[in-house]
């Protein structure tokens, strides 16, 4: 107090210019003191011609320097403390602006370390030093109620908290940014964003303010999503089509419409992958992987964006199964094998003639990767026929329980085989496609079976009834038991296989992704 | 010689170009029961055309096997070779390992062949190939560090105040689950407990190693450790020799182990069972369309499914199981942590084991598919000697061979409950960290999620894989 007092009246009675608490730099007492130098500056600060000031730090972090003597109520402003004192009835005198012009002043910091130290960076204003100073060098007294943040110049705290909460971006993580640019730059990074980008399968997550960054990644997985579900629509329609008139075209067209699926979906997995990338990017992974779309780079731990676009890739699929699947519940008037075909699709494999097509029996697997062997599994099951072994196999009455086709040589089913053939071929015109559906692998039908030792023994193929078709025996009672067996057992997928579609026997309510049963 | 292709006699005249490679693989198994080798047409099956190939092929001879049909289980494994290898894609080497165990179960129609076979390999691989195997599984997938994270949270919780913790662990082959807890209970805000920690191995080395290890780490975080390793097979171990204190705060950890302790003698049954036709149409053969349908819950030995085999199990005599979880429970644990993989391969009939293995390696092949590279030596060789070693056994052996007699989680609460254990909760912070930790991998097809009773599943893809759960006695 005292000091300032020494200070004020000081400047008071020493200071000849006038101006608003202008402080002439005290000759005595406090720290730093270096008295006015009039120096010519570097070019580039605001006005070479300019009077530098230090001032103490004392002096900088005073607040109300100027004190009345009789009441002690400070004023930051002397012409204040003036008017003040007229109340006391003090002698009072209003300084005057100094007649000749103001030289322009700038200040220094008084900090040593501190940039603004040098009169070359000096700053052109009292205000600016006085905050600067305490800003920076000063003592934290302010705190914001609502988020704690501290700050050591009063009007800074004031301009926060006004701000404070007002307005918020927020990450899917829990974190709350008030600024644009940090909550943008966190994103990039976030661990649960990333999380959240591969579940969706899309780049976006919801968001208050979507930075610019990911709008591109979205729009175009958006856009891939998109056409991958158009193409599927029309590639199943297309496929539906192709069955009525088998002939070689079909199947490329076909072909053709589901190859365009591929690329979509490689898009879209490469889309999601990039942008788990970039979010995976974070702490400890290999940033490296960003740029792969192999898997590679596994030494690291960090499986790459690859698993990402990977996974990405078995899951497009399946789902094109199942949409595949879900597309095919169109009733039949055609051959069943053609809804088979579509289902698992197949465009056209079976031909109730026996021509041999084109197949591309698996189409819809992109050409850049390959189903999971979890996503096989499932395809074969839905496919049903190809599934069951057993009932593929009492499909073909090789029914071990049944006792009549106990066969102990692959000589002898050659044989038969060969003698079953001739049956076989007769009811060309009936078209048992189920049985190469059950084989689920586009061998014609009357091509006879993958496996030559699986030989048809009891039962004409021709009329099993292998995926409960209802389809007339032509053989005896076995071959009706053996129908009614295998609808019984099959509980395999529920194609819609028109014609007297007895899918009853399998299973209800199944969960699977396959048609809704057409019962008639 | 059949030409391969070209030769369409039914066709309408299409061209030999065009005709399916697989109408030519049929038209050559007609012709002739042996195939001809490397057919140049089989390497124009695409990968998913030859997927679906191999599983038809392989559930069809696993039937055959199933049903004593050797010769044509032959064809098929002739026509399987063409198409499955151990380096391929993840179908071909789920083929190739599910063929090899195949072959084996066939084999054992010849007692004689399969003894003189089985002895001339070493029935247990060699220590050191397991010990790697096992190292590999613990790299490459998160699975085994998901489940020591969980563990060790849930140790950390219950011991939450207690001055001396004594830990039992099962399978002592691993010291990593226990240096991180070192560093756990270092870090607990009332210091850390004395730790006591009973490591049960059959192997010494294994234990003299992760003695070594975990003595180290102690000493380096100066936490007052002791450790007892118990040299003994799981099913024949005297919980005496582990040295229980009464009143002492236990914790057991059994890592994939309790399911060895389901192995009986239930071999002869099984045989006979597959002797006897079964009746017309039932349950003995599956599909894999009934695998799908099937409530994933369905338990181990459901009687339903066996009642085809109809023999009783009353001649086998039961298994270790009952009475070593009533001695641990006699142990009044203060926790129990159980992992165990997530599937039934403990049915009876070979083709109901066959098709849940199918299914459940195919999405463990599928993950390392998915996550390693395909040249990868460490991927092969955990695939050959752990994940291999296990197929070969769930499919190949029968009796008390079988030991990875693999349930689901339901089953095994059953059998925990019915020897006295409640469940335990695993807690917010124990998914939390698992979570994490698979956050931290950056494999997006690995999951946690928590099933209703607060345990654990790890999935690949929605497909629940291993199950941790915990129990107090």
């Amino acid at each position: 107090m005292m000091e300032y007092e020494n200070t004020s009246v000081k400047t008071i009675t020493n200071s000849g210019s006038g101006g608003a608490g202008v402080d002439a730099p005290p000759s005595t007492g406090p720290p730093p003191q270096i008295p006015v130098k009039k120096k010519r500056n570097l070019p580039g600060t605001p006005d070479p011609e300019a009077e530098v000031i230090a001032l103490s730090p004392k002096t900088l972090l005073a607040t109300n320097r100027f004190v009345c003597e009789i009441c002690n109520k400070g004023f930051q402003r002397d012409q204040n403390l003036q008017l003040h004192r007229r109340g006391h009835n003090l002698p009072w005198k209003l300084r005057q602006r100094t007649g000749k012009e103001v030289r322009k002043r700038v200040y220094v910091c008084p900090e040593p370390s501190c940039i603004h130290h040098d009169p070359s960076r000096a700053l052109g204003d009292l205000t600016g030093i006085k905050k600067h100073f305490c800003r920076k060098h000063g003592e934290k007294k302010w705190k914001c109620d609502k988020c704690s943040k501290k700050y050591a110049v009063q009007s800074d705290w004031k301009a926060h908290s006004k701000v404070c909460g007002t307005r918020e971006y927020r990450c899917d993580c829990g974190t709350i940014f008030s600024r644009r640019d940090s909550f943008i730059t966190h994103r990039a990074f976030c661990d649960a964003l990333a999380e959240e980008r591969a579940k969706t399968g899309t780049a976006i997550p919801t968001m208050n303010a979507k930075p610019e960054v990911d709008d591109g990644k979205v729009t175009e997985s958006r856009k891939a999503k998109v056409v991958v579900a158009a193409a599927m629509e029309t590639a199943s329609a297309a496929a539906v089509e192709t069955a009525s008139p088998l002939d070689q075209q079909d199947p490329e067209k076909s072909t053709g419409l589901l190859h365009h699926v591929p690329p979509p979906s490689s898009t879209l997995a490469n889309t999601s992958g990039a942008a788990a990338s970039s979010a995976s990017a974070t702490t400890s992974s290999n940033s490296g992987s960003s740029s792969s779309n192999n898997t590679s780079m596994f030494a690291s731990l960090f499986a790459s964006v690859s698993a990402a676009t990977a996974s990405h890739c078995s899951a497009t699929f399946s789902d094109l199964m199942g949409a595949m699947a879900g597309h095919s519940d169109r009733p039949l008037g055609e051959p069943p094998s053609l809804c088979l075909a579509t289902n698992a699709g197949f465009p056209s494999l079976f031909a109730p003639h026996g021509r041999s097509h084109d197949r591309h029996p698996f189409a819809p697997s992109p050409a850049s990767s390959h189903m999971s062997a979890t996503a096989l599994l499932q395809k074969a099951a839905q496919m049903g026929a190809v599934a069951t072994g057993s009932s593929f196999l009492r499909g073909f009455g090789l029914d071990a329980s049944s006792g009549q086709q106990e066969i102990s040589i692959a000589r002898d089913s050659t044989l038969q085989w060969g003698h079953q053939r001739q049956q076989l071929l007769e009811p060309e015109p009936e078209p048992v496609p189920m049985m190469s559906a059950g084989l689920g692998l586009g061998l014609p039908y009357e091509e006879h079976l993958m496996m030559g030792s699986s030989s048809l023994y009891g039962a004409k193929p021709a009329t099993l009834d292998f995926l409960g078709l209802g389809m007339r025996p032509v053989g005896g009672g076995p071959n009706g038991e053996l129908s009614a067996l295998l609808s019984s057992s099959i509980g395999g997928s529920r194609l819609d296989i028109g014609p007297g579609a007895a899918v009853a026997g399998g299973r209800e309510g199944t969960e699977r992704k396959s048609t809704n049963p057409a019962n008639p | 010689m059949v030409p391969l292709m070209g030769n369409v006699a039914q066709d309408d005249g299409s061209s030999s170009v065009t005709s399916s490679p697989l109408k030519s693989f049929s038209l050559m198994s007609l012709s002739q029961p042996a195939l001809l080798p490397c057919a140049p047409w089989l390497r124009e099956l695409k990968s998913d055309e030859r997927g679906l190939c191999l599983i038809h092929l392989l559930l069809n001879c696993a039937n055959h096997v199933a049903a004593g049909s050797l010769d044509r289980a032959n064809a098929f494994l002739e026509q399987i070779a063409l198409l499955a290898v151990p380096d391929g894609d993840a179908m071909q080497r789920i083929a190739s390992h599910f063929t090899e165990a195949l072959a084996r179960r066939a084999i054992r129609m010849w007692p004689g062949l399969y003894h003189a076979l089985d002895s001339a390999r070493a029935v247990v691989l060699p220590l050191a190939e397991a010990a790697v195997a096992r190292r590999h599984f613990l790299d490459l997938c998160p699975f085994l560090r998901l489940s020591y994270v969980v563990a060790n949270q849930a140790i950390m919780e219950a011991m939450e105040g207690e001055k001396v913790v004594h830990i039992v662990d099962l399978n002592a082959s691993d010291p990593t689950p226990w240096l991180a807890l070192l560093q756990g209970l270092r870090a607990r805000p009332e210091g850390p407990p004395h730790l006591k920690l009973t490591a049960v191995h059959e192997h010494r080395e294994l234990l003299n190693h992760t003695a070594i290890r975990l003595s180290e780490e102690a000493e380096r975080l100066d936490i007052p450790f002791q450790f007892n390793p118990v040299v003994s097979k799981l099913d024949n171990l005297d919980v005496e020799s582990l040295r229980i204190k009464t009143g002492e705060a236990l914790a057991i950890t059994a890592v994939l182990q309790l399911h060895t302790l389901l192995a009986t003698n239930d071999s002869a049954d099984a045989r006979k069972a597959a002797q006897r036709a079964p009746p017309a149409g039932i349950t003995q053969q599956l599909s894999l369309g009934d695998y799908l349908d099937k409530d994933h819950g369905a338990n181990g030995h459901s009687p339903s499914a066996d009642s085809v085999l109809s023999p009783p199990f009353a001649s086998t005599s039961p298994a270790r199981i009952d009475s070593f979880l009533a001695a641990l429970w006699g142990l009044s644990p203060k926790l129990m942590v159980v992992m165990e993989q997530e599937s039934n391969h403990n049915s009876a009939a070979l083709t109901e084991r066959f098709v849940e293995a199918l299914f459940y390696y195919a999405a463990l092949f599928d993950c390392l598919d998915s996550t390693v590279p395909r040249q990868s030596v460490e991927r092969l060789r955990l695939e050959k000697m752990l994940l291999g070693e296990e197929i070969k056994n769930i499919i190949a052996c029968e009796g008390w061979e079988r030991k990875e007699r693999h349930e689901k989680l339901e089953q095994w609460a059953r059998r925990l409950n019915a020897a006295g254990f409640a469940a335990v909760p695993l807690g917010y912070y124990a998914l939390l960290q698992a979570s994490r930790l698979l956050q931290g991998f950056g494999c997006d097809g690995y999951k946690v999620r928590e099933e209703g009773g607060g345990r654990l599943m790890m999935c690949w893809q929605d497909r629940p894989l291993f199950s941790v759960s915990a129990w107090r006695c």
